[in-house]
């Protein structure tokens, strides 16, 4: 799996593309905890773009989990989006999308949170 | 193709080794793409809870891993030598605690009971056997 990072105004983005297994995710939460320890230095947002995630399980979905709360630790938003349908599904089984902002995609995404368009 | 196994040594290195041997089955079975998903994430949670609570003592178990079509309705099989243990008595997580309350694993075997149609565990000589079918749609 690759994992790229993008900034876009204050907002992070990380983008996990192929399948977040459990191989896949150590690398994975350790591009999300450097997104997030960048806070300090100004992204008022993080953002997971799923758009290439083609695979999740258990184990990738909790890196998901440690996102939210570290993002709420931190103060700032966060949001997924872009997930394609059966991984959409797992995100819906696990009960995470009560829990953090979906959204359909990146666009959305951007407009919803602060710090995404200025 | 009606039934495929294997067996992989009890590591969480296999694990490639094993996705790709469900695909392969998929592909020869010209069973439907969008279905795979489901047998994806058994295989890897109920594998994953063998290397992480079920190796042998003495380390260096093997897992054997069995797909069977039958009627309609594919059954993956996992077999391993470790020390009797049934995931199906985990209890369920509480799908909608609040976020900070969220324990983060424990999800895994619930993700198997949620995909599959059928879940059963024996102990079978000295060896775990989870059963998981799955009733595909043409």
């Amino acid at each position: 799996m690759k994992v790229r990072v993008e900034t876009v105004a204050r907002t992070t983005i990380v983008i996990p593309e192929g399948r977040l297994d459990f191989g896949a995710a150590a690398n994975f939460q350790v591009q999300v905890e450097q997104a997030l320890a960048s806070a300090g230095q100004g992204p008022a947002a993080l953002i997971i773009d799923c758009a290439g995630l083609e695979y999740i399980s258990s184990a990738g979905l909790r890196v998901f989990l440690l996102a939210a709360r570290g993002a709420q630790r931190s103060g700032f938003s966060f949001a997924v989006c872009s997930l394609h349908q059966p991984v959409r599904e797992v995100f819906d089984l696990s009960g995470f999308s009560h829990v953090m902002t979906v959204l359909p995609d990146r666009a959305s995404a951007l407009a919803q949170l602060p710090g995404g368009s200025s | 193709m009606n039934e495929c196994r294997t067996r992989v040594r009890s590591e969480a290195a296999q694990l490639p080794a094993l996705a790709k041997f469900l695909q392969e089955f998929w592909c020869a079975a010209a069973l439907p793409p969008a279905q795979s998903l489901a047998f994806e994430i058994a295989l890897e949670e109920i594998f994953m809870n063998v290397v992480t609570h079920g190796t042998a003592a003495g380390g260096q178990g093997h897992v054997d891993v069995c797909l069977a079509l039958a009627e309609g309705s594919l059954t993956l099989a996992v077999e391993d030598e470790g020390p009797p243990f049934d995931p199906l008595m985990l209890p369920a997580p509480d799908t909608h605690s609040r976020l900070e309350e969220r324990p983060v694993g424990g999800l895994g075997v619930y993700f198997v009971r949620q995909l599959m149609d059928a879940v059963s565990y024996a102990r079978v000589g000295s060896r775990n056997q989870l059963r998981m079918t799955k009733h595909l749609t043409r």
